[in-house]
Order: structure tokens, then sequence, then C-alpha cells
């Protein structure tokens, strides 16, 4: 366990160093100056030079790139180019809790909804049940998160104007309150984004569960003349769970993706909008730092599920 | 019949609930007559082929003609490729001349031209003059989402040729040598799964998209309508896609070196370089299409959702992502022009999509999703 625990510590420095250092990288070969760009008609050489000093732009690349690692470590991702002097940290933070919010809901969501979906249809397989759920899931799986957020926002609108009601179409209340106008904001860019994921769990749920159905030790609990109920939710249910765990990484990938999409279209202040904003604006360190931030929310999504697969299996040594 | 067609599909490997009920297999000139049944019963007995199979090429193309919503899916995707390239032709010739108050006289090779804007007819319903209205500045909407499809399709194809090219040759290369060509190829992976390709393809395109669009758009076809940028997305996308390509030919090109026919060559003395060229890479051909097929999909999203960001075609251009992102300011007031390009999108996606589950059922009907 300890062995293995190491053994996946190692890769994930290993994809921490390579995901920053292709994220910073790209912003040193950015074409254009920033400083110049900054200083615009004003140009002063010392004003400049000084200038490129404080951005520790006037360092060879292997001294940025050293500068740029240890104040991830610390936190400190840099200073804006565009709003100047500002930190990059000071433009993300609002945005934080925010994205983490809506992550975190949809995720629970899709779970929730996704793993008993799957079973259901495992078992009704080749039923009318099972027919409408795999037809719903291979939509929602197959259809991007800013199809679906169109589709769900042209429903709004339908909504609004048929009953002549006022449901928000775009926006998000205070992060982490649920008064009702906060809900009718959240719920709708919420389910949006937990539909692919739901349809993911679900898809894998029922064919892990019906793989495990026909296993031997299945037919012996039932041959026992055990309660059928004791026999799935004993015996197949658990054993069907674990290779759920292993997309969880995958999933938190698809929830970073649909983020950038769901937080735009349904105009939600999280760190996605953040970073799109920063992209207009050509502000490199803002960008940067969202996507380190956002892959190494995935890399610990794909250590934790490492470490939950070899707690629920201890088969699993070493991956 | 369709509820039966669907469930045989996607029932997993050797379905719990085998269907009892099954009438008997009827073939005629080697395609079967009693689609739905006749996929479930190649499916309950794995390993049994039937016994007048020519070849399990023929084989597998005879199951994927019996997967309905496969061939629905082939079908909309022929169209996917024939409406962009000849549609324009066609439908740049429909229609009457036209007295407009800005332009003058126009006829439909302006009219129905993607890029023309007729100021006065902005926001209109479909109607004989526009099959589809109009947008916002009064460009028609057809003729813009033809040339989105067309968009589409040319980074389909710019990706799928960098996708199959690195995949196979570092696929068979790590799978056949393995070492370090193998090391390297799953660190690689592993770092390309940690990092969500999108937001790779969402940096590479925001950072190099304005240097993208001064070194492409004075070349002819590629360049102008802003479709400068097509490359750099293209690249971007097949940088991401490749490594899951190079995965599944790695993983089939390990299990065909153990096979007879490959020691049968090397007994024989064929060379490393003959082996996988005549051997191996004739026989990933299933797992290519496939993972191909699927990698469109997400190719086509991916273009899309870019362009949805600003990130791709720009401005007098058109693609479907662009074309969703500027309706959807007026989703309220104008909702049929975020509809027709949604909708479009979503049909050809789910369509690649599908295409991939069924030759994927097709060729391998024991490996069932």
């Amino acid at each position: 366990m300890v062995q293995f625990l190491i053994k996946r510590f190692i890769g994930l420095i290993f994809v921490v160093i390579g995901v920053t250092f292709i994220t910073f990288i790209l912003g040193y070969f950015a074409p254009g100056d920033p400083i110049r760009g900054m200083l615009g008609n004003h140009f002063i050489p010392s004003v400049y030079l000084s200038l490129k000093h404080s951005y520790g732009l006037d360092l060879p690349w292997y001294q940025q790139y050293w500068h740029f690692l240890t104040n991830l470590a610390r936190f400190n991702f840099g200073l804006s180019f565009v709003t100047q002097n500002r930190p990059v940290w000071d433009i993300l933070k609002d945005g934080v809790p925010v994205s983490a919010e809506l992550g975190l809901w949809a995720l629970t969501i899709s779970v929730l909804v996704g793993v008993p979906v799957g079973i259901v249809s495992a078992l009704k397989a080749n039923t009318w049940v099972d027919t409408v759920n795999i037809g719903a899931m291979l939509v929602l799986y197959a259809l991007p998160a800013f199809v679906l957020a169109i589709f769900a926002q042209l429903v709004i609108v339908w909504f609004d104007t048929s009953t002549g009601n006022t449901w928000p179409v775009s926006g998000w209340g205070n992060p982490w309150q649920y008064t009702l106008s906060d809900l009718q904001l959240k719920i709708v860019p919420i389910l949006v984004l937990a539909a692919t994921e739901a349809a993911l769990y679900a898809r894998l749920a029922r064919n892990s569960m019906l793989e495990v159905l026909r296993q031997d030790y299945v037919r012996t609990a039932r041959a026992k003349g055990m309660r059928e109920r004791t026999v799935i939710y004993r015996h197949a249910f658990r054993n069907a769970m674990i290779p759920l765990i292993t997309i969880f990484g995958l999933s938190i990938g698809l929830l970073v993706t649909g983020a950038f999409f769901v937080e735009q279209i349904f105009n939600i202040p999280g760190i996605a909008q953040v970073s799109i904003t920063s992209i207009n604006a050509r502000d490199y360190p803002v960008m940067q730092a969202t996507v380190v931030l956002l892959a190494i929310a995935v890399v610990i999504g794909n250590l934790i599920a490492d470490i939950l697969y070899s707690v629920a299996d201890p088969r699993i040594k070493v991956a | 019949m369709d509820t039966e067609d669907k469930d045989s599909e996607l029932a997993s490997p050797g379905a719990m609930f085998p269907d009892s009920s099954m009438s008997p297999l009827i073939f005629e000139e080697g395609v079967a007559v009693n689609g739905a049944e006749a996929a479930g019963q190649v499916q309950v007995l794995p390993g049994q082929r039937p016994q007048k199979s020519p070849t399990p090429l023929r084989d597998s193309l005879r199951r994927l003609r019996r997967d309905k919503r496969a061939m629905i899916s082939l079908a909309i995707i022929v169209l996917f490729v024939l409406i962009p390239l000849f549609g324009p032709l066609i439908y740049q010739h429909i229609g009457g001349t036209y007295q407009s108050a800005l332009n003058g006289r126009i006829g439909p090779a302006q009219y129905h031209n993607p890029f023309w804007q007729e100021l006065t007819n902005q926001d209109q319903l479909p109607s004989s003059m526009y099959w589809l209205g109009t947008d916002a500045i009064g460009r028609d909407i057809l003729a813009r989402l033809m040339q989105g499809m067309l968009v589409s399709l040319a980074v389909v194809i710019m990706v799928e040729i960098i996708d199959i090219g690195l995949g196979v040759l570092v696929g068979v290369l790590a799978g056949f040598f393995g070492g370090w060509i193998d090391q390297l190829l799953a660190r690689f992976t592993d770092l390309m799964f940690a990092f969500p390709g999108l937001l790779f393809a969402i940096l590479l395109t925001s950072i190099f998209g304005n240097s993208a669009d001064d070194a492409f758009s004075h070349i002819p076809i590629i360049g102008p309508n802003g479709n400068a940028r097509l490359v750099l997305v293209s690249i971007a996308l097949a940088i991401t896609i490749w490594p899951l390509m190079a995965r599944y030919v790695r993983g089939q090109t390990l299990q065909l070196k153990e096979q007879q026919f490959v020691e049968a060559a090397r007994t024989a003395g064929t060379t490393n370089v003959r082996i996988m060229w005549r051997h191996i890479i004739p026989n990933l051909f299933s797992v290519v299409v496939v993972a191909a097929t699927l990698d469109m999909s997400a190719t086509i999203i991916g273009e899309a959702g870019l362009s949805f960001l600003g990130l791709g075609v720009q401005a007098p251009g058109s693609s479907i992502g662009l074309m969703i992102s500027d309706a959807s300011d007026a989703i309220a007031v104008h909702p049929w022009e975020v509809i027709v390009p949604s909708v479009a999108l979503a049909v050809i996606v789910l369509a690649f999509s599908f295409l991939g589950d069924g030759l994927r059922d097709a060729f391998d009907p024991r490996s069932k999703d």
C-alpha cells in the first residue's frame, strides 16, 4: 500500500511538472511583449527595464520557470499583465468558491442520479425502462455541454413566455446560499453540468452491474435461497461500484471543461469565466494560473480515485 | 421493432437476459433479413461465428448493415459531407432577384452567400427566400450553416490525418518494441489525461491565435474569411486526441504480436519493419476505424466549442460554434437563430458517436460497451 502510494505520488509529481511546464512554456513563447503593451505610447526605456525586472521577464527561461514553480507552491500566481500590479490570485479568488460550488453540486447530483439509474437499467435489462434510460444516457453523454446549456436556456425562455413567469436565464446568486432566488439561478446550470457526468456514471454503473450479476458468487448467493434484495444490495451492488471509482478522475476533467461553457453561457462568475475574460484581454498569467489550478484539481481527483480504488479492492496493489 | 433493435445492440457482454424468443436467422446473399434478432444471436453465443462467413471484414460489415441506428447515422454523415460541398453551389442558384433597398437588384448568388449582409432583412424567420431565416445582421442562416459544416469537415480531416498518422506510428512502435518508446507514450498519455484536452486547446489557441491570423490569413482557401486559425485549432485538437488513439493501437499491437502469423513471419526471416507494415498495421483496421469515428465526434465538438469561446473561426467567417455564440445573445428574442445551429451540431455529433458505437459492436460483438 505504501509502495503503491509512493509510486502514484511520483507519477503525480511528474504530471504536475509536465502540466506546469507546458503552461509556462506556451506563455513564454507567447508572441508580443506584454511590458511594451502595458506602456503603450509612453515608452520610457528605464521604466520598461524596471517593469520587466519586477515581472521577472528579464531572466532566462529556466529561472523564470523555477520562479513560476516556487511561486505556485506558495500559492502566488504572479502579477496580471492587464490590470497592472494586481496579483493574479486577487483576480481569481472570488471565482474559486463559485466554481467549487457549481462543480461539487454537479458532481454530487451526477453520482446520486447516474448510479441509481444505471443500476435500475441493469436490473431491468432489455425492458422498456432500460431502453429509455440507455437512449437518454447516450444522448446526454454525446451532446456537448454548450448545446445542452443552450437548450436549457431555450426551455427557460419558453417557460417564461408561455406562463408569464420570470425565471432568470443567467446569473449566479450568493455563493453557498440557497434562498429561493439563489436556487432559481443555480439549479439549471448545475443540472446542465451534471447531465454529461450522470450519463457517464449511469453507463458505467449499468455495465458494471450486468458484469457482476453474471458472476458465480451471485449465482451461488441466489442458489442458497437468499432474497433477491439481499443478493443485489449485499453481493452485487458493492462489487459493481468498484470500477466506478476509476472514472472519478475522468469525471473531474469533464466537469472542468464543461464548466468553461456553462459558466460562460449562464454568466456565472467562476474561474472559468475569469479565464475567458483574461483570454480576450490576452492576460496570460491569469490564464496560466487557471489552467494550472484546474489541471491540479484533475490530478488530485485521479489520485483520490487511485487511493479509493486500492482501498475498495485490496487485490489491487500497484496500478 | 425499434426497441428490440436497441436492446440487442446495447446489451453488455453476453447479456444477462438472452432473449429466448428469437426467430431463426434468415440469410439472403449475405444480408440478414431479420436484423435485430440476428445481432442478438451473435452476441448470445460469443466466439461462435455464423457458419457462412466469408471474411471477418464482410462479416462485420453485414452486422453493421443490420444496425439500424448506425446506418441512419451513416446516412446523416454522408449528408454532412455532401451538403457543405455541393449545397452552396445549388443554393446560390435558387431564388429570384430581389430589389434591395441598400444594394440594388441582387440575386441568390448574393443573398445566399454566407458572408452577404442584407441589413434590411435582419432576424427573419424561414421563408421561400431564406430557407432557414437570417441572423442578426441579415445573413442567410442556411448558407452560414453550410459554411460552418464545411469548416467542421475541414477540421475533422486535418485532425484525423494527424491523429491516425501519429497514433498508429507511435502506438505500433510502442506496442511492438516496448522499451523507452512505450515508457514515453505511457508518460505522455498520463499527462494528457491529467490535462483536460479542451483546456490545453484553449490555452494554445488563445496564446497563438493572433499569430496564426497573421501567418495564415494571406494563404488562399484556408486563410480568408476568418478561417486562418483553423490550422491552429486542428493542431491543438490533434495534440489532445492522438494519445488515446496510440493507446488503442498499442493495446491491439500487443495482442497481435503474440499471434501465430507474426511468429510464422518471423520464422520465415521477415524483418521487423515488414512485419509491422504487412502483418500488424492491416490488422489494426477495425480498432483505428472505431477510434477515429469516435474522435471525429470529439473533434467536431472541440472545434465548435473553441469557436463558441471566440478562439476558432473569426468574425466574418462561419462556424457552427460561432453561430451559436452569436445568436445566444438574443436567445430570448430570436430563439430560432440558436435552435438551427444547435440542433445541427447535436445531430452531427450524435451521428458520429452512434456510428462509432455501431462500428465497435460490428467489429467486435463481444466487447460491447
